[in-house]
């Protein structure tokens, strides 16, 4: 079992199984398996996210893409019956490990799903909710924090002069964002993101896209997506993830040009999936 | 053929339930109000002239086929006036100008005629100035609206008089507010945290808790008032008498009925209502909500209490609707734990601590109860029966829709979650 040391960006780990980027190494899984019941949704995944890049995770309906992300923040612990082997490294933190509390890992990787899920408090309060929870009570620290997260997400412009309405007064799009604001108000390390557009129109999705690039350059985003040619569009890296198994693990364009399995090549011509 | 028979019947018998849901309840709200509302409107006063020369004076309070019952003065007491007189003996029947009504203050009512003469105004037994001294046959339709709603408001701010046979509300009308108020104090963290702890455990311990509740739900209310009997003013008054009271044994404080004890009570027997409302909001919660703020590092605790309790709110509040109906309803139980006929004393008053626990009261619900059915004098009782079920659906009535509107101003910010 490879180390990683605690300090991200320093070192690169030595061996990745599939196809090691040459960046530093923000999220480590080694020989994750997860079962729900008697079923084996995750079969031994090996899987090195880099830091500050976007890591697509492409794969056919049920393959695991959306296990995965619940595995690496312990989201699949709330499931009554479910089971997970294997190690889970964020930055230093053994996810895994008992003195581990699953909180803190929680807030290091924020998630965004696939429909926008704001609570039904205000833009302000939903912001500051992650906030609140880390004990964060003195207004004017609170109002900036949710200032610098909503021009994070680039909602700042669009929501600055109505913080108190309700946020179920916004658009999809602006929900998506506004969910994304609130994932990054706790300064998460890992961005991850459930088919986050797959609920918006057309040119959400292309402004969505576009927000993906700029907080690529803070933050290492893990993004689970059915569309391929966003997957090409937007990431970095490409894991193909088929039937539980992590079948291909590389450079995108490297990987939609050039496939080295088989698997992959018909998944992304479109011959099955 | 037949299919479109069967939908044609099918129609008709749903319109034709609803329609009898709807008349039931139209129904019964005017009968409650034309009933509820007879007592207070002044009622002519007549004069009988019989055929052996002798001449009655008097209200017609009743009658049938053959007989006139007729309220003639009450000189000795209240409800020693009536008289019944045959249909053949009366000559002649008139509404003459210049009778007077007195209404002493005791409650009793005599009948005099002016006749040009200034009629002797009689006191009550202790020299008390009679409370009304009409002249009510020669009262235009507004000054009658006057004494309707002079007597109305006496009723509600006055305490009864003559056994209850007489007088006001007021201290049932407070002691029915109070007590709802309380339970609804009561019953509220308990059935929140009753639900909470069914929503987000599995197990056994889930599984026996809500079989409790549901048979808690079926068991018949005046088994409530026996087990808060026993368990609240035998077990616990009793022991907090004895820890706390010892000195004023062995008159009791807490030992006896009291509004406290009938306010848990009342919330043991609306706990299930409770729970299973504020279960069900919940439930409606989309779990999506639940799994983001776990994914912001929030725990279990911190989920329920910043952010499902808030958006059950609504649900919380439908709950205590339910709860309050109820709660109003019952007084079976409550004449087991501290309801009383005559209360010395009010349960809120102006003496610190202005709330008192350990009292008796009064309540609308046995007040109609006994009036109805204890007094010995029907003609004043089953009108006053009918005007305390009015006011008390009018109480449930207003709790509600307050209870109603609250919730539908929070449910206007959580709209959004319902789709």
């Amino acid at each position: 079992m490879p180390s990683v040391s605690p300090n991200r960006p320093s070192v690169a780990t030595p061996a990745a199984p599939a196809a090691a980027p040459a960046a530093a190494i923000a999220l480590q899984a080694r020989g994750l398996s997860l079962w729900y019941g008697a079923r084996r949704a995750l079969d031994g995944i090996d899987l090195d996210v880099p830091a500050r890049r976007i890591t697509a995770l492409i794969g056919p309906s049920g393959c695991g893409k959306s296990s995965l992300l619940r595995c690496l923040n312990r989201l699949n612990d709330e499931l009554p019956g479910c089971r997970v082997e294997g190690q889970v490294r964020i930055g230093g933190l053994d996810a895994y490990a008992k003195d581990t509390p699953v909180h803190d890992l929680r807030r290091r990787v924020g998630m965004v799903f696939q429909r926008p899920n704001p609570f039904p408090l205000s833009i302000h309060d939903n912001v500051a909710y992650g906030l609140r929870l880390l004990g964060l009570r003195r207004r004017r620290e609170l109002d900036e924090r949710i200032e610098a997260a909503l021009k994070a997400a680039a909602l700042w412009d669009e929501v600055a002069a109505r913080l108190d309405d309700s946020a179920f007064s916004l658009s999809l799009g602006q929900q998506q964002r506004l969910v994304i604001a609130r994932a990054l108000a706790v300064e998460p390390e890992v961005l991850m993101l459930d088919e986050p557009a797959s609920a918006l129109d057309p040119v959400s999705t292309l402004r969505f896209e576009e927000l993906l690039h700029e907080l690529a350059a803070r933050y290492t985003l893990l993004l689970v997506t059915h569309n391929m040619q966003q997957a090409a569009r937007v990431s970095d890296f490409t894991a193909f993830l088929h039937d539980g198994r992590l079948i291909e693990f590389g450079d995108t364009d490297a990987l939609f040009t050039n496939p080295r399995e088989r698997q992959t090549e018909d998944f992304i011509t479109g011959r099955y999936g | 053929m037949t299919r479109r028979r069967l939908d044609f019947a099918g129609t008709w018998l749903v319109a034709g339930a609803a329609s009898l849901c709807l008349a039931a309840l139209l129904g019964l709200f005017a009968l409650l109000v034309a009933c509820g509302f007879a007592p207070f409107w002044p009622a002519p006063v007549e004069e009988l002239r019989l055929r052996d020369g002798s001449v009655l004076l008097g209200e017609v309070v009743g009658g049938d086929a053959e007989a006139l019952v007729l309220r003639a003065g009450e000189t000795d007491r209240i409800g020693a006036g009536y008289r019944r007189v045959p249909l053949d003996a009366v000559a002649a029947r008139s509404r003459p100008a210049d009778a007077v009504l007195f209404v002493l203050a005791d409650g009793r009512r005599l009948f005099a005629r002016a006749a040009g003469a200034e009629p002797a105004v009689p006191a009550a037994a202790d020299g008390a100035p009679p409370r009304e001294v009409l002249a009510v046959n020669a009262l235009g339709p507004f000054e009658r609206l006057g004494v309707f709603a002079r007597r109305i408001g006496r009723f509600l701010a006055t305490p009864p008089l003559a056994s209850n046979l007489d007088g006001g509300v007021l201290p049932a009308l407070i002691g029915t507010v109070v007590l709802v108020l309380l339970m609804s104090v009561i019953v509220t963290p308990f059935g929140v945290a009753t639900a909470v702890y069914l929503h987000e455990r599995t197990g056994p311990g889930v599984r026996a808790v809500r079989t409790a509740i549901n048979t808690l739900a079926g068991v018949p209310a005046i088994v409530y008032g026996v087990l808060g009997l026993g368990l609240f003013v035998h077990g616990i008054g009793a022991g907090v008498d004895r820890l706390f009271h010892a000195e004023r044994l062995p008159l009791p404080t807490f030992g006896g009925g009291g509004l406290l004890w009938a306010a848990l009570t009342l919330a043991l027997l609306t706990l299930p209502v409770v729970v299973v409302s504020v279960e069900e909001g919940l439930a409606r919660i989309p779990a999506s909500l639940r799994a983001g703020s776990l994914a912001l590092g929030a725990t279990r605790e911190e989920t329920t209490w910043r952010l499902l309790l808030p958006a059950a709110r609504p649900a919380v509040l439908t709950g205590l609707v339910l709860a309050v109906a109820r709660a109003a309803g019952a007084v079976a139980p409550l004449m087991l734990v501290g309801v009383v006929k005559l209360a010395p004393a009010l349960p809120v008053d102006a003496a610190y601590p202005y709330l008192h626990p350990s009292r008796q009261f009064m309540h609308l619900g046995f007040t109609i109860y006994d009036a109805a059915l204890a007094s010995h004098d029907t003609i004043r009782g089953v009108p006053r029966a009918y005007a305390c079920a009015l006011l008390l659906v009018g109480i449930v009535v207003v709790l509600n829709l307050s209870a109603i509107l609250l919730r539908n101003r929070l449910r206007e910010r959580y709209r959004a979650l319902e789709t």
